[in-house]
């Protein structure tokens, strides 16, 4: 998506992609509850670990995608798998993005004395501007799945205008109710 | 228990909460967590009691000024009516293996979510109030006192269970988390604190015999609108009976598959099928609703509104009963109505009458799972059966909670699908038949304002769909459930959007060749199914 990484500071940070990846990980697991993050951490199978391992599955290929050329689509595509789960917790829309964003500290920790040693501070902030480019398009992904969420609310409350009014005949909405939905819709859209 | 930030919180995004015990941390109650309340009119016309107008976010929940005698006295009766419920307040050692099991759990990843927790909540009470250790130690022996701000948790998280089972199921003890709810939320109900999307139905199955409220005219009405779209795409014109006395069996179903998308296709299905069989039987509209929402709001509810059933079974005296698609139908068909309001002597034990077959299964209650049935008439080869108009979907099939955990019916719904369809694929072995995933809007939490709710519990459910899409294209999801088949299209369009849902007797009506039908392009759905054009009616057709 940005420039492409200087050479050095590339093989730096792939070499040092293992300890930084898990630290990542070890953060968005700690952003739930004590209890949660532990049970995150433990269970390995895919379907008894929903969450963990849509976590897994996304941050080490997006690590690899924020070193190397990312390709929008499948960045934004990896994103959408973290942050789709976390649009619907307990979480505010900040610290629902704020884990990209966890990703410059922990990177720093990791590879900054090297950095500032060899010189490339100029070259190592445009690589955190990359970073910010990530937690921004997750922005807008968590601003996508919860246009979703209020789409699909505002569509099953359209299904059931009966309840709404207090008694509309069913029977109505089910032949001529479709023109009659459409109709709804349209007048909601304009107002 | 909910305040607006001050600018100092807004400013603190912080990625560690709190490392303090669940008693110490507060719930704070959520907009599109909880669903709205109980209208004080639907409250009312059934008897319960204090019905009033109240919202979750305000401090006033307009509780009696005797609500804590209230709820303690009855939580000390349902201590000495139901045996189970001592037992599971007293024996549960905290060990932690129904903890990860909860789909809510899984999908909020908030530790109240986990089934020990949940039941904690009531638990704490009952230790520190009802036992002696808990009366002298508190928190030491891990009891509380019962304050308002107490129950408005155990409000909140009890509508955060959709009694599924599944986490009773890994219990070492057998502790059936769900009925602990049931009995949660049965004290909740003693202070008119129910929440809408279950107190309506209620109110208005007991009105006029189904949760929608439909009066017989319209039942009947949105019957034969499904009977004029199974004319417009089979060429069969059914007229289907109601209310006919004499009548061998009575068919019953959730009213939603009577209005709601997808669920009409599966009663073109049904209807179709019985015409094909020329049945005799009839529908019902006073026992319109197999469905009963007062199982999830006070156990006498549900048994008065069980009762119609076989009121009506015997006042058209009928034979035996046969159900429709339905999750907690079963459950209480299969646990409770024979205790509820039976036996039904006047009944008789149901036997096919086009195969012979006796379902001795069904002797006790009499009635008869429309897949039990439909599987029975595909083993004696009673149907003539074209799965390749189903060969455009890779069909996938839910075990909707009830039915799996509730009555244990695994197979047939199996042995129907591989026979209609040519493309189906098992989800992973830990999601489905026991140990299946709920699919996050049960136990009458399918309202829309609690949709994050919803799509959280939804999750692993959801996950388990995505896998067999991604690996086997799978696009539509079968289930056995109105509810199902209701709340599973959202979670869908959010997690896998790419895949549709249906029920299992809509894939039956679509590969059923009846006697007498035009060429069909077209699904019960009035969608094209791909190489069935006008060209179609030399297809093979497969006798089973």
């Amino acid at each position: 998506m940005g420039r492409k990484l200087h050479k050095g500071l590339r093989e730096i940070l792939e070499q040092k992609k293992g300890p930084i990846v898990e630290k990542w990980r070890e953060q968005i697991h700690k952003s739930y509850p004590p209890e949660t993050a532990q049970f995150l951490k433990r269970e390995k199978d895919r379907f008894s670990n929903p969450i963990g391992s849509s976590i897994e599955e996304s941050i080490w290929p997006l690590y690899d995608q924020l070193i190397g050329e990312a390709d929008p689509l499948t960045t934004k595509k990896l994103l959408d798998n973290l942050v789709r789960i976390r649009a619907v917790q307990d979480f505010s829309p900040a610290s629902a993005v704020q884990v990209i964003f966890a990703l410059k500290l922990i990177i720093r920790r990791e590879v900054f004395g090297v950095v500032e040693k060899r010189g490339w501070i100029k070259e190592y902030l445009e690589f955190e501007s990359e970073i910010d480019r990530f937690g921004l398009l997750a922005f807008d992904v968590f601003m996508e799945c919860r246009e979703k969420v209020w789409e699909i609310k505002r569509n099953d409350l359209m299904k059931r205008p009966y309840l709404l009014s207090g008694g509309m005949c069913p029977s109505y909405m089910m032949k001529r109710g479709i023109k009659h939905l459409e109709k709804l819709k349209k007048e909601i859209t304009q107002h | 228990m909910t305040k607006e930030l001050t600018p100092q919180e807004m400013l603190r995004i912080d990625l560690t909460p709190p490392n303090r015990d669940w008693m110490d941390i507060p719930t704070v109650i959520k907009p599109g967590i909880y669903c709205y309340p109980a209208k004080p009119e639907k409250v009312e016309i059934v008897g319960m009691p204090n019905p009033h107008v109240w919202s979750p976010l305000d401090d006033d929940w307009g509780l009696p000024d005797d609500w804590k005698e209230t709820f303690l006295n009855g939580m000390r009766e349902r201590l000495n009516k139901h045996r189970s419920f001592k037992i599971f307040m007293d024996i549960c050692v905290r060990c932690g293996a129904c903890a990860d099991k909860c789909h809510f759990f899984l999908g909020s990843g908030d530790p109240k979510n986990m089934p020990v927790a949940r039941a904690e909540l009531i638990r704490s009470i009952y230790r520190g109030e009802f036992t002696r250790a808990g009366r002298i130690l508190g928190r030491l022996a891990g009891g509380r006192k019962l304050t308002e701000d107490v129950l408005k948790e155990i409000w909140y998280y009890m509508f955060q269970c959709t009694e599924c089972r599944r986490c009773s199921l890994f219990c070492p003890y057998g502790i059936d988390t769900a009925e602990v709810t049931i009995i949660g939320r049965e004290l909740i109900n003693l202070f008119g604190l129910n929440i809408n999307w279950i107190q309506e139905p209620v109110a208005n199955c007991y009105e006029t015999g189904n949760h929608l409220g439909l009066l017989p005219h319209t039942f009947k009405q949105n019957v034969e609108f499904m009977c004029m779209d199974i004319e417009e795409f089979v060429g069969i014109n059914i007229e289907p009976p109601f209310n006919r006395k004499g009548a061998e069996i009575l068919f019953v179903t959730p009213s939603g598959d009577v209005f709601a998308e997808p669920g009409i296709y599966t009663l073109m299905g049904y209807l179709m099928l019985f015409e094909h069989l020329g049945l005799d039987y009839t529908w019902s509209t006073y026992a319109s609703e197999g469905g009963n929402f007062g199982f999830f709001t006070a156990l006498d509810m549900a048994q008065r509104l069980n009762a119609k059933i076989y009121a009506e079974a015997k006042r058209l005296g009928v034979k035996w009963i046969l159900g429709g698609e339905c999750g907690h139908m079963w459950r209480v068909v299969h646990q409770y109505m024979n205790t509820f309001n039976g036996p039904p002597d006047f009944l008789e034990e149901p036997v096919s009458p086009i195969t012979g077959t006796r379902f001795e299964n069904a002797s006790s209650a009499k009635m008869v799972h429309i897949s039990e049935f439909t599987a029975d008439l595909i083993k004696h080869g009673k149907l003539k059966l074209n799965p390749k108009r189903n060969d455009h979907l890779k069909v996938t099939y839910h075990d909707s909670c009830n039915p799996s955990r509730g009555m244990g019916l695994f197979e047939e719904p199996r042995y129907i699908i591989k026979n209609v369809c040519n493309n189906f694929y098992e989800m992973p072995e830990n999601t489905i038949r026991e140990q299946t995933f709920c699919c996050g809007s049960g136990a009458g939490l399918n309202a829309g304002e609690n949709m994050e709710l919803r799509l959280r519990g939804g999750l692993p459910r959801a996950n388990a769909v995505k896998y067999v899409h991604e690996r086997y294209g799978v696009n539509m999801l079968s289930c056995v459930c109105a509810i199902d088949r209701a709340v599973l299209p959202a979670s869908m369009e959010y997690w896998v959007p790419e895949v549709n849902v249906c029920g299992v007797s809509e894939l039956v009506g679509n590969a059923l060749v009846m006697e007498g039908e035009h060429e069909r392009p077209t699904d019960l759905r009035g969608e094209e199914i791909p190489g069935f054009a006008k060209a179609e009616s030399e297809e093979v057709t497969k006798d089973v």
